[in-house]
């Protein structure tokens, strides 16, 4: 039975708005003390929204300078939204944030995941939690609806995922909902995972790794309260008009081949598609059924985003097309639509259409060939250990092959392993990702410490900047173009949409636009940020591409609609709709019955991102120079059309943006007006303090100063076909 | 008879793959409440988080109706609907004593309670296929994939998924 209704919500005397939506509370649950304690939520909201927007203001108060991801201080801090658990659709996602390990530097890091654990922890009557502290010995956090209670979790310690999911429901009931971390986590792995069900994952950021420091193998709840959206009609209208829903049938389809178009190769095999998580109206995550497992005979399903084609093939990267970021509103293809390949009819009498069709093919590098139960295996191995596909699949495994195929590993032992180094072998796949997961020799030690910091004990020159001579770019004609063995981006993640590597086919006002993005951030910011401008900028950012104001104002808008899509609570692949501009407004209004227009919205974006910032500037020393030098590498790199990026050019790229942010263009620092604009005195006042405050120069700064060394562009000019 | 079948039932993933997006027990809960929550819902998603090819569990309408049966204040608190058949709770009249619960032959029971909404205690919670309500079952109205629909067919399937030739053939 219900242990609140929703006029208990409305009778909370801290509602003192009449909030619907949210339920109230906040845990904060301390492993070191064993103590509960209660945060009301209705002091944050509206001015924060929810999500990610008051994690990063319990973040800025909680978290001081010098906390690192494995100390006591460091904090996980996990939010839902207002519209989780009511039915609007995207709404059941949620959001963390914390002290990342697998960041290079460890920087405060964040995470949205699927499933059905939020929803479900909201049932229990809790808006979030704060988990801080460390246990002593391993625990799981047991949430029966107002019970919270921190138990001995030593049975657990040392299970895979799906064995630690399933014995937790064996023990307290199929009705709990969990996420865990698998062996990765529990030895500070620094890419390990936090699952829950099938492959719902925050992957970056190794916050596995954290869980794993403070002991803690898994949090499970059962809630049987509810949830009380504000606006039936809104939340009815919103379902049936998010991205329009196909209401039809989606079978399982038995597949006879694989593989991204125009590189598709023979495989048998059965999928479907599914939800991400409850009140969605989409399916966009295809189910693979009965693959190979790397455990045992017994066969399981897996769950396909975008990364996981790589695991399949990588004889050509995935290409892209022009409608694919410049959408018309007439030819809008939604993420979700694509990825559950629900491709809506075309329509033909756009007057772009043909411009917009232009596609361009993804670069040859022949990493490794078709097979389909190998990249199971690979998908089975991140999901059972717990720890990030995305680095294993898009850097580690192309980085071995590399490396393999320029013969740079000669004379170091098979890397640990009992077979020769070979991406392609799934047998040796096992071992070495046994290894690191279980931090088993040298090597897997040094592995463990993921593939930015286990380049630079290797030896950076050699691991990281050596040039793998395979790629050759289809846009070009089959042109051999550099590319370094190792695709790394700013702030020790891989590379994602930006114009090298992993697609990387992109043109290059789209790949500047995701390079700033991922550089302003503190790991792969593409999650929530992938760019996109109305297809009216397309031809002007084209000719000039580092200045177009137009790209400039999108890069604004698409960083603060991550921030907007990650409190309000949607998803990627849901918003922003550019057909709907107030969507996520009317979202919030539909769940919370408080007007939130889309003006209040993007102000407090606006201040969630000065808050992040801020973070950044007084926790981890971020300046204009540290985070262009994160970067610069990434984009001396050619993309596929063998260009890269001009240093005067991208610095005032970079100052129209900061510009337009109410930055400092010398130190990349927010001014005391930015801050009190977003009415953040109290944090402006802090950063005075610190002496992390600029003043505003008499003439505008641009003493740009020389660009950083990259060894890789040095390489480049010693080889025989390089053209400059 | 019109508009409403005899259950709801679940098609087999050759017709279509439940998402799991529990749109069904949301929207029972949202049109019927106006809330969410597992408690107050009367058709709800078995959950198979490694699979994700889920089972979705609701009342049979079981010709026998021991809920019926069980109810010590029936046709008053648990009525049958003298037109269509359809067993379903009077909530002014139920008293809350969970026996409709206990004596529903499925595990989890098909019957749940939940906190009144308009006065102290509790309410038997069961599907009644929507009824009056012209548009049929909203669970089937808001499924995203049509992997559910109505049967005539009493008879229940020990696999629980119905064929591909018992869904809609449009």
């Amino acid at each position: 039975m219900p242990h609140y209704s929703k006029q208990d919500i409305l009778d909370n005397p801290n509602n003192t708005q009449g909030f619907l939506g949210f339920v109230g509370k906040i845990a904060r649950i301390n492993l070191s003390t064993g103590e509960v304690s209660v945060i009301d939520t209705y002091q944050f909201v509206p001015k924060y929204v929810g999500g990610r927007m008051i994690i990063n203001r319990i973040a800025w108060d909680e978290l001081p300078p010098g906390t690192g991801p494995f100390d006591e201080g460091n904090k996980f801090i996990y939010m839902t939204g207002p519209t989780t658990g009511t039915g609007i659709p995207a709404g059941g996602r949620s959001e963390a944030c914390a002290i990342g390990a697998s960041n290079n530097p460890e920087q405060y890091s964040w995470g949205n995941i699927g499933g059905w654990f939020a929803t479900e922890l909201k049932y229990a009557g809790w808006d979030g939690f704060i988990v801080e502290g460390k246990a002593q010995s391993p625990v799981i956090i047991k949430i029966k609806n107002e019970k919270i209670e921190i138990l001995p979790a030593g049975d657990l310690w040392g299970t895979r995922v799906h064995q630690a999911q399933e014995a937790i429901a064996q023990k307290y009931g199929e009705e709990y909902k969990s996420m865990v971390i698998g062996p990765a986590g529990e030895n500070l792995v620094r890419i390990a995972s936090i699952t829950h069900a099938n492959d719902c994952c925050f992957s970056k950021g190794g916050f596995g790794a954290v869980w794993g420091s403070k002991k803690l193998k898994a949090i499970t709840v059962c809630g049987t309260g509810v949830v009380a959206p504000a606006d039936l009609d809104k939340l009815i209208y919103l379902r049936t008009h998010m991205n329009q829903p196909g209401m039809r049938p989606s079978p399982v389809l038995h597949k006879t081949v694989c593989g991204i178009p125009g590189s598709e190769f023979p495989a048998v095999y059965d999928r479907g598609n599914v939800a991400c998580s409850p009140g969605c109206n989409q399916h966009c995550n295809a189910l693979l059924i009965n693959g190979v497992s790397a455990f045992g005979p017994e066969r399981q399903n897996h769950i396909e985003k975008c990364v996981s084609m790589g695991t399949f093939d990588y004889r050509t990267d995935i290409g892209s097309s022009v409608g694919q970021f410049w959408p018309t509103k007439q030819n809008y293809c939604a993420p979700c639509k694509m990825l559950g390949q629900e491709f809506p009819v075309p329509d033909f009498s756009d007057p772009h259409f043909e411009e917009q069709a232009q596609g361009f093919p993804g670069d040859t590098y022949d990493l490794w060939q078709p097979d389909y139960d190998r990249g199971t295996i690979i998908n089975d191995l991140c999901n059972e250990y717990g720890i990030d596909k995305w680095e294993v699949v898009i850097w580690m495994c192309t980085w071995l092959s590399m490396c393999q195929k320029e013969g740079l590993f000669e004379g170091m032992d098979n890397l640990g392993c009992s077979r020769p180094v070979d991406a392609s072998d799934a047998e040796f796949m096992k071992e070495f990702i046994g290894n690191l997961v279980y931090r088993r020799g040298y090597y897997g030690n040094i592995f463990a410490e993921g593939m930015s910091r286990a380049i630079r004990t290797l030896g950076y020159e050699k691991f990281s900047e050596s040039i793998f001579h395979n790629r050759h770019s289809r846009i070009l004609g089959g042109k051999r173009t550099d590319i370094p063995v190792s695709w790394e981006a700013a702030n020790g993640q891989s590379v994602h949409w930006q114009g090298r590597g992993f697609q990387g086919a992109i043109e290059k006002p789209t790949w500047l636009a995701m390079n700033i993005n991922n550089m302003m951030n503190t790991r792969d910011a593409q999650t929530v940020e992938h760019f996109h401008a109305g297809f009216e900028h397309h031809a002007p950012a084209l000719a000039d591409p580092y200045h177009y104001q137009g790209v400039i104002d999108a890069i604004i808008h698409i960083q603060n609609y991550a921030d907007i899509k990650d409190s309000v609570m949607s998803c990627e692949w849901q918003s922003p709709d550019p057909r709907w501009p107030e969507m996520e407004s009317v979202m919030y209004q539909a769940a919370t019955g408080y007007p939130m227009t889309p003006e209040e919205l993007m102000e407090a974006a606006f201040r969630s991102k000065l808050l992040f910032r801020a973070f950044l500037i007084r926790n981890h020393g971020r300046t204009r120079q540290s985070e262009i030098a994160s970067i610069w590498r990434t984009i001396s790199i050619p993309d596929s059309w063998n260009e890269v990026a001009d240093w005067k050019s991208w610095n005032e790229m970079v100052d129209l943006v900061y510009e337009a942010r109410g930055f400092d263009l010398e130190t990349g620092w927010p001014y005391r007006e930015t801050y009190e604009k977003y009415g953040l005195e109290d944090v402006a006042d802090e950063m005075e303090r610190l002496g992390l405050l600029p003043t505003r120069p008499a003439e505008r700064w641009s003493d740009y100063g020389e660009p950083p060394f990259v060894l890789f562009s040095e390489l480049r000019k010693l080889e025989p076909d390089y053209e400059g | 008879m019109e508009g409403y079948g005899n259950h709801i039932v679940q098609y087999s993933p050759e017709y279509s793959l439940c998402a799991g997006c529990e749109a069904c027990s949301i929207m029972c809960g949202l049109t019927h409440e106006g809330f969410t929550g597992p408690g107050n819902c009367r058709i709800r998603l078995k959950l198979a988080r490694r699979s994700l090819i889920h089972e979705i569990l609701s009342c049979q309408q079981c010709d026998d109706h021991p809920c019926y049966e069980a109810c010590p204040l029936k046709d008053d608190a648990m009525c049958i609907d003298a037109d269509t058949g359809i067993v379903y709770v009077n909530e002014d009249s139920c008293i809350g004593c969970g026996r409709c619960m206990k004596a529903c032959k499925f595990t989890p029971s098909r019957i749940s309670l939940r906190r009144s909404n308009v006065k102290r205690g509790t309410k038997a919670v069961k599907c009644d296929l929507c009824r009056g309500n012209p548009d049929g079952p909203q669970c089937i109205k808001y499924c995203q994939v049509v992997c559910i629909g109505l049967s005539d067919d009493s008879v229940l399937r020990e696999d629980g998924w119905w064929p591909k030739s018992a869904a809609p053939q449009d």
